[in-house]
């Protein structure tokens, strides 16, 4: 039993951030701010071709090999960077095709060349997937889709994005662009029903990027409190704030853990594996949007600007929090789980 | 970054569990004196016949050398076996987890074949004697005295919050023994003996009704130099490796146990009626969603735990980041305990013990320990500022 990430995992991190530093830059994607889409489609290639759709995907189903555990190191990442872009429905979408038996789109996924976007139920109880898709729902990332991956109920479908009208909203997050729209039996390309697997991992995937909020905020705290200086002296010295710096870090190392071991139950099939993937869904949502928050504070002034990163935590934390569920929903499925 | 158990691991669990069934106690542990001492080294040797103490303590010294995850694995076990009363709750606690750690982390050889096979036989019983009237979260700012005569060392002062402290046969003190040096560079750790000529002990009532925390008086005790641990003056180093323990390790069997506190209020909340009078308390929404995020919540406290296990095993020494965990787990610990009372309605207003089958409201009371003993929660945000995250001193 070991927590902490191997030295294979530890370069799969790093290849991740060095990349996301240098492509996604916050203040460079900014000039996407209210997009229909905010995705580049040769950087999106490019993402691709490090195998980050696949990364999880067996090598037979056309993916890199690895596994849960690794994704969702990715996806704390794109976290930690506030990253935009239908990672989730694109590594999701995958998989429902490759498990399905679509071989061709399966690799157009991952290719980088078909951008799948993500439809879930928006205040639709009745709404559903599988073989037919019906409902009123929210799709993320809906602007210059290929291909929309629809969760609803335990199934999942993915249909033509040409296929699916949807209104935009004004986004609360600026770089998740979001729009709304009634289906009716839109031609499915392929569908799983009592894709269970796919919504555990769903529920780890979104839980590792909130994870990453919550550390990414931490982080950038500290690292303020040690060079802003007041009173001659940073502001890190004062207890107000060295506190509520200590109080991020456990949150975020609460999320950070608890998100590792739920990845490892699932790819264990453990007979608690849904038990810690809600559970970690919960914590990190709630460290995810406590620590943006407090983040925010840390900042005064600065922090409330728009040139500053803070409120992109803030939006992010809100949107993912309620991507897939939200935490009343996962904290309700926790209480029916069996005691681990 | 693995959730395999080795194939010893998962025999020990086995093994664990087999043996606490047959093995565990069914009495009721005697709430104070030379009962509860009694009722205490009994079962420490009862797990020393049976191969479970020391599980983590090296083979040399009488422990059973296996790892943090084993020691994690026998908590779990423990708690899931229903027993009647809580691991740490226990005489033996400091001797097991703090005293002997440090012997064998700092003692010289003599020291640990006197002590250590004791401590493990259930032979022997440790107090802790850190704070001061004067020194509580500023511990380094101590004033008991240690003057050297001769080959002894004789001390005059105070310690407080001296838990059994009036069962106990050995202390590991903190005096000073240099009060010219810097406040951290005078200190000694020193094995006091508890029947020495000149110790005082007086019991102090506590808001959970428990008497065993003392306080502790010194006129001119004599020990010998011998008895000194780490070096005269160095004492410091060695309480921080005992400090290190302490946040590091030593409350894994609380941590253990509140998940297994949390699935009893599950259950009671599914089979207790309600505010409402008709539905069981689950059937509240509010009640359901406190419910469940405890549940989440110490499926947190438990990552960190292994986490800390894995950080543990890369370094070899607990590192500050053990803080992290203490803190998360006092706070965890209140609020568990506080949604207790609201779940079990009127019944929150009967008084019980803090030990033993069904009990809500003296654990309750005792949980207000965890957020200020072995250093404060402020003291840990301080450690966790200023040692995990860098941020300088004030």
């Amino acid at each position: 039993m070991d927590l902490l990430p191997t030295e294979e995992q530890e370069e799969i991190v790093a290849t991740v951030r060095a990349q996301l530093e240098r492509d996604f830059d916050l203040h460079q994607l900014a000039a996407h701010d209210g997009s229909a889409s905010v995705v580049d489609r040769d950087l999106w290639r490019r993402c691709a071709e490090l195998g980050w759709f696949g990364l999880g995907l067996t090598e037979a189903l056309g993916g890199v090999g690895y596994t849960l555990a690794e994704e969702a190191l990715l996806f704390e990442q794109l976290g930690a960077h506030a990253t935009p872009g239908p990672f989730l429905a694109t590594v999701l979408g995958a998989r429902l095709a490759a498990l399905s038996g679509h071989a061709e789109l399966t690799s157009s996924i991952l290719d980088g060349s078909a951008i799948v976007a993500l439809a879930e139920p928006h205040g639709d109880a009745e709404a559903t997937a599988g073989e037919h898709v019906q409902g009123t729902f929210r799709v993320t990332d809906h602007g210059d889709a290929d291909l929309v991956l629809v969760m609803a109920g335990d199934d999942a479908s993915l249909v033509d994005a040409d296929h699916v009208t949807a209104e935009p909203i004004r986004s609360l997050d600026q770089l998740v662009p979001i729009a709304v729209g009634t289906l009716s039996g839109p031609p499915v390309r392929c569908h799983l029903e009592g894709a269970a697997s796919l919504w555990q991992r769903a529920t780890v995937l979104v839980a590792a990027e909130l994870a990453g909020i919550a550390r990414a905020t931490a982080e950038q705290s500290t690292q303020y409190a040690k060079d802003r200086e007041q009173f001659g002296q940073p502001i890190g010295a004062f207890q107000a704030v060295k506190h509520r710096c200590a109080d991020m870090a456990v949150r975020a190392e609460a999320a950070t853990t608890l998100v590792r071991y739920a990845a490892l139950a699932v790819l264990d099939g453990l007979p608690d594996a849904s038990f810690h993937a809600h559970s970690a869904r919960a914590v990190a949502a709630n460290a995810a949007v406590t620590n943006a928050h407090t983040n925010v504070q840390n900042h005064g002034g600065i922090g409330f600007t728009w040139e500053h990163t803070a409120h992109r935590y803030v939006t992010r934390a809100q949107v993912r929090s309620r991507t897939l569920g939200d935490v009343r929903s996962h904290l309700a499925e926790l209480l029916e789980q069996p005691a681990p | 970054m693995n959730l395999d158990l080795t194939a010893e691991e998962q025999a020990f669990r086995e093994e664990a569990r087999t043996w606490l069934r047959e093995n565990l106690p069914t009495e009721p542990r005697p709430p104070e004196g030379r009962e509860m001492r009694e009722f205490d080294l009994a079962w420490q040797r009862t797990l020393y016949e049976g191969g479970w103490a020391g599980i983590n303590w090296p083979v040399e010294y009488g422990g059973r050398g296996l790892t943090d995850i084993q020691q994690m694995i026998w908590y779990e076990e423990f708690a899931k076996a229903d027993p009647p009363f809580t691991l740490n709750n226990s005489c033996t606690f400091v001797g097991n987890l703090h005293g002997g750690p440090t012997l064998i982390a700092c003692g010289d050889e003599e020291q640990k074949a006197r002590h250590l096979p004791r401590i493990l036989r259930g032979e022997e019983v440790w107090c802790q004697g850190f704070s001061e009237p004067g020194a509580g979260s500023d511990l380094a700012s101590l004033t008991t005295r240690g003057v050297i005569d001769g080959d002894e060392l004789v001390v005059t002062g105070q310690k407080t919050w001296t838990s059994y402290a009036h069962v106990a046969d050995f202390q590991e003190l903190l005096v000073r023994t240099n009060p010219s040096a810097p406040k951290h560079k005078g200190i000694t750790w020193v094995i006091c003996d508890m029947r020495s000529p000149g110790i005082e002990v007086r019991e102090i009532r506590t808001m959970s009704h428990v008497t065993d925390f003392c306080e502790v008086f010194y006129d001119e005790v004599r020990i010998p130099l011998s008895n000194v641990v780490g070096g005269i003056d160095n004492g410091w180093r060695t309480a921080m490796s005992t400090l290190s323990f302490e946040r590091g390790t030593a409350f894994m069997a609380d941590q253990v146990e509140l998940a297994a506190t949390v699935e009893r209020l599950i259950e009671e909340a599914r089979v207790r009626t309600g505010p409402d009078g008709r539905r069981p308390v689950i059937a509240d929404e509010e009640m359901a969603r406190r419910l469940a995020t405890a549940r989440a919540e110490v499926a947190a406290l438990r990552s960190m735990t292994i986490a800390g296990i894995s950080r543990n095993a890369r370094t070899g020494m607990p590192g500050p980041e053990g803080s992290m965990i203490r803190l998360f787990h006092g706070e965890l610990h209140q609020r568990v305990y506080q949604l207790a009372l609201d779940v079990i309605g009127a019944d929150a207003l009967r008084l019980t013990p803090v030990d033993g089958e069904g009990v809500w409201t003296g654990p309750y009371l005792q949980s207000f320990a965890y957020t200020i003993g072995g250093g404060t929660t402020d003291i840990q945000r301080n450690i966790v500022g200023e040692r995990v995250l860098g941020l300088p001193r004030a």
